[in-house]
């Protein structure tokens, strides 16, 4: 099941189900004080976008012509539910600003300029030229081919630690992006006969 | 009673056929090896096999959908064991005893010992299945608008709760934005189209399936691809059989676990993952080689792996009764079952009930398949773990592509499946659960329309929502929830017990 367990969530779900005292608690981690920030980015972000939506569903038409009763007019779980992420956002944001988190902000931008993000940001541009840019523009055998050949090409002899021989992985690469190509236009264009974009 | 066995054993005919038991095979090895697969879990391989199952006959469908499912569940435990790294989420707590024991020479012991665990794990849960579901389901017909209103709200607090326990905050977040995700387009009471900005594609609303391949797959893939780190893989040529006196050895923790994992599938929302934590931490706090765990226990790897295996059934329980998803990848094949115009719900044991049977029947079946793959393909299963990621991702990609274009055809759900997935890595990295997120999305018609229904029924009088009795109780469950997640709170109530017991032992 593809739900996140984190490390924390692990030690606190040890805790949660710990009935005795006879196991020790483990020790319990403390946020990092990057995510303290992000929290608080993230708290405001979520009080402008439960406003928005608040607003939204107030102005929502009411259907008054139909005669519809007043407490079932569509805006009402919409305005409700943009109250309560209104209401989380402000306790999250409060709840940053009264954590201590000394050297919160540099290790913020520290983990958004790292290589891991920088490695996560290739993945959505080539990800992002594909599906916006190649699909529907090309054939969609051709847009599938160079897409898997240039990702294998960049995260093997690029953004690899150590990088790969650019020979071996040229092979597997171009090997790779014809037999993709090939099978997925072939299983779901004459198996499922989907016509593909 | 005998009636039930009357349809089991007609539900176990129906698919002893040739096409259905290769199907069967196919799709349990597939689960097995997506499974195994770091990056690959049983979500995103089940919301990907529905657009390769579309065309087929709906109990077909469904069959290779659950079967791929219990597959993957069970595949995870290979890479927890021999790579350290949890093949799917559901296995995290099978690394801590099952890598151990790999590195003590152990391997195939431990990949014998997931093996049987996780096939009298989902036993266990099939029999909880078989007697739980048809009185639930009975039990499911008094359930009005107003109950119904409750029990979506419950999923999806309950499993922001579960899923997000370090900081429960931040589940009930990702639910109430899985449920706004849900207003989108066209409400059903009154026919009004909600929040679409005059884009005609967002009238339909937001499938699920691409915002599940999205959440589950392209996330998934962002996030394994930002790791630089590569694992090494742990073997040993020691026999992958277990003995019976192994397996007999732990019956309690085996049952424990069967039990406390059939107990977190009802849950709604709440998945494998939970079931291995909440049986393995059960079978520590009993168990009498304590200090063994962590260190290469075999009770630990059991307790873990049928813990999680138990869930698959368990969660069947509730998705199949109230159509309320037990676990994430449950809410999948609810949007398969409604593709395939199956209607899972409290009317399902009057208007189809040997469907429940083949369920049970297809469980027994993947279970059979899981043990045979799991005692013999050892190796094969070995070259699958040596495939790089560079690659595998790059492919992975593509079907997450075609998977959400294929069903309605239209470049609109593969900007969807874009969106969830860069959203979702984003939430993911700030400890954001996806789980409720997804319950969100799938139970905010059902929220909606009750609620409203309920009060154009009372003509805007909300009390019958706190009056009924059914009503009354999960709203009080759901409030006494969110108090206990307030820590304030919580550290009072956990005090006053503690203080209790003090003076009942001072006393004693």
């Amino acid at each position: 099941m593809a739900f996140n367990m984190s490390a924390p969530t692990h030690s606190l779900i040890f805790r949660y189900f710990r009935m005795t005292t006879d196991t020790p608690p483990p020790s319990e981690t403390a946020p990092e004080p990057g995510m303290i920030k992000a929290d608080l980015l993230a708290g405001l972000f979520f009080i402008l976008l439960g406003l928005a939506i608040f607003y939204g569903a107030w102005t929502m038409d009411r259907l008054e012509v139909r005669r519809i009763h007043p407490m079932t007019v569509p805006g009402l779980v919409p305005g409700m539910l943009a109250m309560a992420l209104t209401l989380c956002g402000t306790i999250l944001s409060f709840r940053s600003l009264r954590t201590p988190a000394s050297g919160g902000w540099q290790q913020l931008s520290g983990a958004v300029l790292s290589s891991a993000a920088a490695r996560a940001a290739t993945v959505m541009l080539l990800a992002l030229i594909y599906t916006l840019g190649l699909v529907g523009t090309l054939p969609f055998w051709a847009a599938t081919g160079l897409f898997v050949f240039t990702f294998i090409m960049v995260f093997e002899c690029w953004l690899s630690e150590p990088r790969k021989p650019w020979r071996k992985s040229l092979l597997w690469a171009s090997g790779l992006a014809v037999v993709t190509a090939t099978v997925v236009t072939l299983v779901f264009e004459r198996a499922f006969l989907v016509r593909l974009p | 009673m005998f009636d039930g066995l009357l349809m089991l054993g007609g539900g176990l005919a129906h698919f002893f056929t040739p096409v259905s038991l290769f199907n069967i095979a196919w799709a349990t090895l597939l689960g097995i090896v997506i499974g195994a697969l770091p990056g690959l879990t049983a979500t995103m391989g089940v919301a990907l096999l529905v657009t390769l199952t579309y065309k087929m006959a709906p109990d077909q469908a469904i069959l290779c959908l659950m079967c791929l499912y219990c597959g993957a569940i069970y595949g995870g435990s290979r890479t927890a064991i021999l790579l350290s790294i949890p093949g799917t989420p559901a296995s995290a707590a099978t690394t801590l005893d099952g890598h151990p024991l790999a590195l003590q020479g152990k391997a195939g012991t431990a990949m014998g010992l997931a093996t049987t665990s996780s096939t009298l794990g989902t036993i266990v849960g099939i029999i909880a299945l078989a007697l739980i579901a048809p009185l639930l389901a009975e039990a499911a017909l008094k359930f009005g608008t107003y109950e119904f209103f409750w029990l979506a709200l419950f999923g999806v607090i309950i499993s922001g709760q579960l899923t997000a326990i370090d900081d429960p905050l931040k589940g009930y977040i990702a639910g109430i934005l899985g449920l706004l995700v849900a207003m989108v387009g066209m409400e059903t009471l009154h026919a009004h189209q909600r929040f679409t900005f005059g884009i005609s594609s967002l009238g339909g609303g937001v499938d699920l399936i691409p915002a599940m391949v999205g959440a589950f797959g392209f996330a998934e893939i962002l996030g394994v691809m930002k790791r630089t780190a590569q694992a090494r893989i742990i073997s040993s040529g020691d026999r992958v059989i277990p003995r019976f006196s192994e397996v007999f050895q732990y019956k309690w923790t085996t049952i424990r676990s069967g039990l406390i994992g059939t107990f977190v599938g009802i849950v709604p929302g709440v998945g494998e993952d939970v079931g291995a934590w909440a049986s393995y931490a059960a079978a520590k706090r009993v168990s009498k080689e304590k200090h063994m765990f962590g260190k290469g226990s075999q009770e630990g790897l059991i307790a873990a792996e049928t813990g999680n295996s138990a869930v698959i059934p368990g969660a069947m329980i509730p998705t199949l009764t109230l159509a309320l998803p037990g676990s994430a990848a449950a809410a999948v094949l609810i949007a398969a079952m409604f593709i395939h115009g199956i209607r899972p719900g409290p009317l399902l044991m009057t208007e189809n009930p040997e469907f429940l049977y083949q369920i049970v029947a297809i469980l027994l079946f993947s279970t059979i398949a899981m043990l045979i793959f799991g005692l013999t393909l050892t190796r094969p299963l070995l070259t699958v773990l040596q495939v790089p990621r560079e690659r595998l991702m790059a492919v992975v990609y593509v079907l997450c592509v075609v998977g959400s274009f294929a069903i309605t055809q239209r470049m609109f759900d593969v900007y969807v499946m874009v969106a969830f997935g860069i959203i979702g890595f984003i939430l993911r990295e700030m400890k954001y659960p996806m789980a409720p997120l997804v319950l969100g999305i799938i139970l905010g018609d059902l929220l909606d329309l009750n609620l409203r229904r309920g009060l154009l029924l009372t003509n805007g009088d909300p009390s019958p929502f706190f009056t009924r009795p059914i009503s009354a109780v999960i709203c009080i469950i759901i409030i006494l929830t969110i108090l206990m997640s307030i820590p304030a709170v919580s550290k009072r109530v956990r005090s006053i017990f503690t203080r209790d017991r003090g003076d009942a032992s001072a006393q004693g």
